[in-house]
């Protein structure tokens, strides 16, 4: 075991943003490598850490703990914040997924060419505080890094991104800041009816804390307090309680995003840059339902349960609405956005449906979406690097011209719409069983949600025999000399990711065995 | 006492500087007196709360924190006048003098245990301030923004008096302690108290410009010049809430249910009027006003709800608020003076702020940094001054409130993100700003002070 392996993960691209920020204006390779070298130690850190994690407890793992804040407040007894890290099934394959969507975004962000500095410090900021959302135990460190990471992500879209970037990005920024503000209510509420059993005794006060694992356990709450898990107390009408799991819901759902809280995405995804598109895409949107797996369910199991019927109806609305939405798309980065709507609802529904298929389900569709959507991206991304448009409508026959590109983009597309074999495949094919498995849900919701699929099948088949097959042809014919196939870089990034997607569909159960025990754990409340 | 004594007497002595040919001595005096006053005011901080003046003064640990955070404004507000070096028409001596003496005032408001004092020392802070809004004489603006700034003191003034006096005919003291007395003895007060207290809260309100009562800000504050904009949304406000404090704690804790519905109603009315009227401005420093409007929102919220917190969350929100506000009104000054060259007309709005990130970095992150602070952003004070006064609503069980609050800071961000968006993302031909070395390091330590109780607020928080 390595001390403070956690707190290395999630800080050291602090140092890299920090030194980058140092550097003088006129070292532009030299910021890309800065960038690139300490992308490149995060994903070797993340693996030391899946070398050290067990599959055999459902405990967090290489836990660091250390006072960080503690006030006093008067009546209200003594708040503590601390500084607690940790890992376990749930986060490790968000973490290991985050480390390489962050990696192929940095060489995929070797296009950025204006204010490079700038973009890359503020790049690595964002990397660690991602990390930090996931590693996070505390309520209060959470949500630190759970807000701060709006900073640099508006920035990088509203520096860097298309004609419309100031309304994307301060669109982006209000709607997800709402959802945080939402949160933060929820966390005054914890905070003062939960406490801290062990510092209270040494303290002799009542010393309320913010630590995640504490909140989990019904015997630390205060008896009369406002979220006191007996549910006897009501606001405006409502179980205190219920309330503030919507409230917790509504917060993560704007992020995942689930239908009708999803406007902001695929502005911002027009709008932001190749690089900026991938993470939001790849990582960002996951840390919505990681927060519902790591807040919002444990904490409050008795609302989730009651809720489940609706929380799942709401998952198929987005499955069904975002891949209609895909359908009618002519602009192809707004119709992957919406597809990510549409495969994002999967994880909903895989949640909602609490039986062990449907998280595991939902944890391997986070990973597998954040793989599949960073592809596509970067796969819209060629296309428009070499022609500056990317409608669907003003292109034929783009394989004559592309046949490498041609081919990676078939087997993305077919990844995506759940070919067996893939990795797309398995996530939609879990949190299915989970649904259909599930005694909370009616078969036919679940039925319903299948449409996605074939949904998925027609937009992305519709688009790819569209652009690819045919007479080769372009709106713009001056565009066709720049058709060239992919680079050598690009083959980087993308072959990579492809195998990847296709060994999590045939290795499936590698991915299952980091996340079962703690699952499984989790739903041991639910009974 | 000691504060006021030395405020009194130096200030004194730095108008007779002022006789001097040579004024370039008058700005380190200044700075010297105040730091002086700083250090005399923290003297007694380990001593039992007390009485002096014939008991009509109290002093406390609370007292000398506002004290504290008020003369440490005047202190960075002051170092960013630059003596008025670039102003022919100015008459340094006579500012800085008044600046002291409305310090006196501020203190006196702070520390005050006999109405009387309430009243005398409003209106010391009241007149030193009518005189510098209207002191860019030249300017019709000013002008306007003086007489209109004391035409509605003097009302509200005249309806405070009454208000005492009202408390002073049903009470038979100007005593806080004796008022709380007669409060906690008499179970159904008369209506006369209820009239009076309801008439000096309107009058102080208006100080602290609570809506209604908030129609003059906007225009007093964009018509004075911006240094003293800064003082009157920092000194004057924070004076303002720390004796709405004392009054409410002090004498009307007891009969808390009658007023706190109509203090809830003006916090709503107030949060609801600032933030909504700051999206629509187009002017930066009109924008400022607004802010400064919803923050006494924010800073009454704590009040109505009035618990244990309230105390602490006020010290600390006024210090952010106070840090926050003098770093961007800082930064608008250098700005302004640089684009007021090409057109005047365009030098205090959001558009003077276009391209600063470009030329000037460390001006625009100053700019940046405070307006996350102003805007509640985690890792900066502002999120912390917030979060104590959202908790102690929630202590008292102010929910509705509280999602109004909530709601507003998210209006909030969209206008303070305005001016980030300008320095940022907006082409503009502002070339470099030259800064002085010692304006540098104000900007600097705000900065600093503001990113330090972001990270660590219970090194404050502890204190008080």
């Amino acid at each position: 075991m390595i001390p403070h392996l956690l707190s290395f993960l999630t800080f050291h691209p602090l140092v890299g943003s920090v030194v980058i920020a140092l550097l003088p204006n006129s070292q532009k390779e030299a910021f890309k490598w800065i960038a690139v070298f300490f992308c490149a130690c995060q994903v070797v850190v993340s693996a030391v850490v899946y070398y050290f994690f067990s599959t055999q407890t459902a405990d967090f793992q290489m836990v660091e703990k250390a006072d960080w804040i503690t006030l006093s407040m008067g009546s209200l007894g003594t708040v503590s914040i601390d500084f607690i890290l940790g890992v376990d099934g749930i986060s490790l394959p968000l973490i290991m997924l985050s480390s390489v969507v962050m990696m192929v975004g940095v060489f995929s962000s070797f296009s950025i060419a204006k204010r490079e500095k700038a973009y890359y410090s503020l790049y690595l900021l964002l990397t660690t505080s991602i990390m930090g959302c996931f590693l996070a135990l505390d309520f209060f460190l959470f949500f630190l890094f759970f807000e701060f990471m709006l900073l640099p992500m508006y920035f990088l879209i509203g520096l860097w991104g298309g004609p419309r970037r100031e309304y994307a990005s301060i669109k982006f920024f209000l709607y997800t800041l709402v959802g945080s503000l939402l949160i933060l209510i929820v966390m005054i509420g914890l905070y003062i009816s939960v406490i801290d059993p062990y510092e209270s005794e040494l303290a002799k006060t009542m010393v309320h804390t913010f630590d995640l694992r504490l909140m989990t356990d019904g015997r630390n709450y205060l008896p009369d307090s406002i979220l006191t898990p007996s549910g006897e107390i009501t606001l405006l009408g409502v179980p205190s309680r219920m309330l503030a799991f919507w409230l917790l819901f509504i917060g993560f759902a704007i992020k995942l995003p689930i239908v009708p809280l999803h406007t902001w995405l695929p502005d911002a995804h027009v709008e932001a840059p190749t690089p900026v598109s991938v993470v939001l895409a790849g990582v960002l949107l996951k840390i919505g339902g990681y927060g519902l797996l790591r807040i919002a369910y444990p904490i409050f199991p008795d609302a989730a349960a009651e809720y489940a019927f609706t929380l799942a109806i709401l998952g198929v609305i987005s499955i069904v609405y975002g891949g209609f939405n895909a359908l009618a798309q002519n602009d192809l980065k707004k119709m992957i956005a919406y597809s990510s709507v549409s495969h994002m609802g999967f994880v909903v529904l895989g949640i909602a449906s609490l039986t062990a298929e449907g998280l595991n389900g939902a944890v391997y569709q986070m990973v597998s979406h954040g793989i599949l959507s960073s592809l596509l991206f970067l796969l819209v991304g060629v296309l428009y690097d070499r022609t500056h448009n990317r409608l669907i409508d003003n292109y034929r026959g783009l394989i004559s011209y592309m046949p490498l590109y041609t081919i990676i983009t078939g087997i993305t597309f077919f990844a995506s719409l759940g070919l067996p074999g893939f990795s797309g495949f398995i996530g939609e094919l879990f949190t299915l069983m989970g649904g259909f498995q599930s005694d909370r849900l009616p078969v036919w919701l679940t039925a319903l949600g299948t449409l996605g699929i074939i949904l998925a099948a027609a937009y992305f088949l519709w688009t790819f025999q569209r652009m690819f097959f045919g007479k080769p042809w372009a709106k713009n014919p001056t565009e066709l000399p720049f058709l060239s196939d992919l680079n050598r870089l690009e083959k980087w990034m993308l072959i990579p990711l492809v195998l990847m997607s296709f060994a999590l569909g045939i290795f499936p159960g590698w991915l299952f065995s980091l996340s079962d025990k703690t699952v499984s754990h989790l739903l041991k409340i639910f009974e | 006492m000691l504060p006021i004594v030395l405020l009194s007497i130096l200030g004194l002595v730095v108008l007779f500087l002022g006789f001097q040919k040579s004024k370039n001595l008058l700005l380190p005096a200044t700075l010297l007196v105040l730091a002086i006053v700083l250090v005399a005011n923290f003297l007694h901080w380990n001593d039992m709360p007390s009485l002096y003046f014939k008991n009509m003064l109290f002093e406390n640990k609370f007292t000398m924190a506002f004290s504290g955070i008020v003369i440490f404004s005047a202190f960075l507000i002051v170092a960013l006048t630059r003596g008025f070096v670039d102003d022919e028409s100015a008459q340094p001596a006579e500012y800085y003098t008044l600046m002291l003496f409305s310090l006196v005032g501020a203190v006196m408001m702070i520390g005050f245990e006999n109405l009387i004092m309430l009243f005398v020392g409003i209106e010391i802070l009241s007149v030193s301030m009518f005189i510098l809004t209207g002191s860019d004489k030249k300017n019709l603006r000013s002008n306007e923004a003086a007489l209109k700034y004391f035409l509605m003191g003097a009302f509200a003034t005249g309806i405070m008096l009454f208000g005492m006096a009202l408390l002073y005919g049903a009470t038979g003291s100007f005593n806080l302690t004796a008022i709380k007395g007669y409060v906690m003895a008499n179970n159904a007060p008369s209506a006369m108290l209820y009239v009076g207290l309801l008439m000096l809260l309107i009058g102080m309100l208006f100080k602290v410009s609570a809506a209604p009562f908030h129609f003059w800000t906007p225009d007093v504050y964009d018509g004075a010049p911006t240094i003293f904009t800064t003082y009157m949304s920092t000194i004057v406000k924070t004076a303002g809430f720390a004796a709405i404090y004392r009054l409410l704690s002090g004498s009307f804790s007891g009969i808390y249910s009658f007023w706190w519905m109509t203090l809830a109603v003006i916090t709503v009315l107030t949060l609801l009027a600032g933030n909504i009227t700051a999206v629509y401005q187009t002017s930066f420093k009109r924008m400022m006003a607004y802010s400064s409007i919803s923050h006494a929102g924010y800073l009454l919220l704590s009040l109505t709800a009035l618990t244990n917190q309230s105390q602490s969350a006020i010290v600390f929100y006024s210090l952010a608020y106070s840090i926050a506000t003098i770093s961007a009104f800082g930064v608008l000054m250098l700005v302004a003076k640089e684009t007021g060259v090409h057109s005047y007309e365009n030098a205090e709005r959001f558009e003077a702020f276009n391209g600063l990130g470009k030329k000037n970095p460390l001006l625009a992150f100053v700019l940046t940094v405070s307006m996350l602070s102003l805007a509640g952003i985690p890792l900066t004070a502002g999120f912390w001054g917030k979060f104590f006064v959202f908790s102690s609503a929630a202590d008292r069980g102010l929910t509705w409130m509280l999602v109004i609050a909530i709601l507003m800071s998210t209006v909030g961000i969209y206008y303070y993100f305005k001016a980030i968006i300008a320095a940022y993302m907006r082409e503009g031909e502002l070339s470099a700003i030259k800064v002085s070395p010692f304006y540098r390091l104000i900007l600097i330590a705000t900065t600093i002070i503001t990113l330090v109780f972001g990270l660590m607020p219970d090194f404050l928080k502890g204190l008080v």
